[in-house]
């Protein structure tokens, strides 16, 4: 049977399409306003790429802050456990996980068996998430896709001292103006992103190996960021991004 | 009967002699519904916004009532004396507690007490004997042990989250003379009950008083039925009875010693105590600690008694909310993955 994974999240929406647990198919589209003609249009697209009659559907788990929306769903399960599936899926063995979204950044821990012993959230605040990247890149005049490389070219990092995105952004225009290089403001930036999110790993503990999953994940600036404070070296799977409707298709199988 | 309101962020007012000088005692609780806009006109609005709603509520009321007294809650009530002292026109009235159980702390409680019994006597021209007092303490354990009976039934039936907060903001709101009766008809009703439901976990929940209808419900919404909790608009405010068999004064000092503390007391030993053998009377896996934004005395706290009770086995999650009667996802999120981790 076929198992689909629809995860709705703020900026994008991701499907997974699973046949006797093997990934077949996944696909990325924003998520815009309309979270419901999103992931309907999504689901009918997939359907017909993969010539998929409702018949032959098993199971559907929805996830993401829109997965009440799916009324078609045999089940809703939260982004954290399927995050935490979609790794037992693609990382088995993992114990812990970094997950920077659009909106949020989640650190999850899992136990020997891959449950989920402990997780942390950031706060309602878009610093140290995907959004704050998007703000950042805008003012330096660069583009999300360059931003990791530019880091790693960086002479040093700047220093970025707020959390705030609305501050940072402030921040980065003042060096700007002081003639700062922007590799090195970027290489800042994404301190400042692994600060916040190793606080919140402290909290926690952080147990090895560790694995990245998320948009955020693609960025090499921030997970070059990650290992360097950690000391640890971190995994990401190939499909880091559609690790939560990878995870719901799993757990729909 | 007049009523007499009170600012109070934990449970540090003596209702019971207010209630002995012929007053009914109502706890200014704020309404969620309401913007905290005529308070923000004196308040910078990073301040505890619950403060903020309950001075709101009194810039708009504090004509009905007779007076308002001010208790030690935390350092939103110390200082929100002056500021609602300067813009409302009522006798005010300041019983500070201490936030500390010794012999030198009950001695200056004591004192506290004598001087709020002898302001309200000049105040309104009355006298406060011990009898009355001793009359009132009786009623405030009559309606202790009516509300205590009732509270340990969430453990047993379906009662659910919302009720149990608004059996408690009756009880700290209304009229205290006919209560005992009502909550004898309430026991009644609700023993009546089905069994506690099978699809909900229960839980214990701890930190910041909740005084939002939404909270609650989203707690439930999330599959989590509170069956025991520590809050002064819960179970501080009733587990502990007032001596009766000592002078009364005496006896209510002895009271705030013995009631479940605080986080704004030390040590927290007391504390994590009756949190530890709550959970372990009811057979609650699952703990739920939470602070309202700006809340410092429960977000301090949440660090150390999260730790302790994880080490204890427990499972617990510490959430910080907004005074919001919209509860944003990620809250609702957390909750669910809180339930999901349980199952598991």
């Amino acid at each position: 049977m076929i198992a689909i994974g629809l995860d709705i999240g703020s900026t994008t929406t991701k499907i997974a399409v699973m046949e006797e647990r093997k990934l077949l198919y996944t696909e990325i589209v924003p998520t815009g306003y309309n979270v419901e003609k999103t992931w309907k249009e999504l689901f009918a697209a997939t359907r017909e790429r993969l010539n998929l009659e409702m018949e032959m559907i098993g199971g559907i788990v929805s996830t993401g802050y829109g997965r009440n929306s799916v009324d078609i769903a045999t089940r809703r399960v939260t982004e954290i456990m399927c995050h935490a599936a979609g790794i037992r899926y693609s990382l088995p063995g993992t114990r812990s996980i970094i997950d920077i979204g659009g909106q949020d950044s989640k650190f999850i821990q899992l136990g020997e068996t891959g449950e989920v012993t402990d997780f942390k959230m950031n706060d309602k605040c878009a610093a140290g998430t995907g959004r704050f990247l998007e703000v950042m890149a805008r003012a330096l005049e660069s583009n999300l896709e360059d931003f990791g490389k530019l880091s790693l070219v960086a002479e040093k990092a700047a220093r970025i001292s707020s959390m705030c995105t609305v501050f940072a952004e402030s921040e980065v225009i003042s060096l700007i103006a002081k003639g700062e290089a922007r590799e090195n403001i970027i290489a800042g930036i994404h301190d400042s992103i692994a600060n916040r999110m190793v606080s919140m790993m402290g909290r926690s503990g952080v147990v090895t190996p560790v694995a990245m999953t998320g948009g955020v994940a693609r960025n090499e600036g921030i997970r070059s960021a990650l290992e360097k404070k950690l000391g640890i070296s971190i995994e990401v799977p190939a499909t880091a991004q559609v690790n939560g409707a990878v995870g719901a298709a799993s757990l729909a199988s | 009967m007049k009523t007499f309101a009170y600012f109070d962020s934990g449970h540090e007012f003596p209702e019971e002699i207010v209630m002995a000088a012929g007053f009914d005692p109502c706890k200014i609780l704020g309404d969620v519904e309401i913007g905290t806009g005529p308070a923000d006109e004196y308040l910078h609005n990073y301040f505890c916004p619950f403060a903020r709603a309950c001075f709101t509520e009194a810039l708009s009321r504090a004509g009905e009532w007779a007076g308002i007294g001010f208790a030690h809650g935390c350092d939103a009530t110390n200082r929100h004396y002056d500021v609602w002292r300067a813009h409302i026109d009522k006798p005010f009235f300041w019983v500070n507690t201490p936030m500390k159980i010794d012999a030198t702390a009950r001695k200056f409680h004591l004192r506290e007490l004598e001087n709020f019994r002898a302001g309200l006597e000049r105040e309104y021209g009355i006298e406060i004997s011990d009898e009355k007092l001793a009359e009132a303490i009786r009623l405030s354990n009559r309606i202790k042990n009516g509300l205590k009976r009732l509270a340990a039934l969430r453990a047993e039936h379906d009662i659910n989250n919302l009720e149990y907060l608004e059996l408690m903001n009756r009880a700290l709101t209304g009229p205290r003379q006919e209560l005992p009766e009502e909550l004898e008809r309430k026991l009644d009703e609700w023993q009546q009950r089905p069994p506690f439901p099978r699809a909900l976990e229960a839980v214990l929940l701890t930190g910041s008083d909740v005084t939002s209808p939404e909270w609650m419900e989203a707690l439930e919404e999330a599959g989590l039925r509170v069956v025991r909790d520590d809050l002064s608009l819960g179970e501080r405010y009733f587990r502990a009875a007032i001596p009766e068999d000592i002078p009364p004064l005496k006896a209510l000092v002895e009271y705030y010693g013995a009631y479940p503390q605080p986080a704004t007391r030390v040590p927290s030993d007391r504390r994590l105590q009756y949190l530890e053998t709550a959970a372990w009377e009811n057979d609650i896996r699952l703990v739920i600690s939470q602070n309202l934004k700006f809340c410092e005395p429960y977000a301090i706290d949440a660090v150390w008694t999260t730790g302790v009770l994880k080490n204890k086995g427990l499972k617990i999650i510490h959430l910080e909310r907004e005074y919001t009667p919209t509860l944003d996802q990620q809250v609702i999120t957390r909750l669910e993955t809180f339930k999901e981790m349980a199952l598991q």
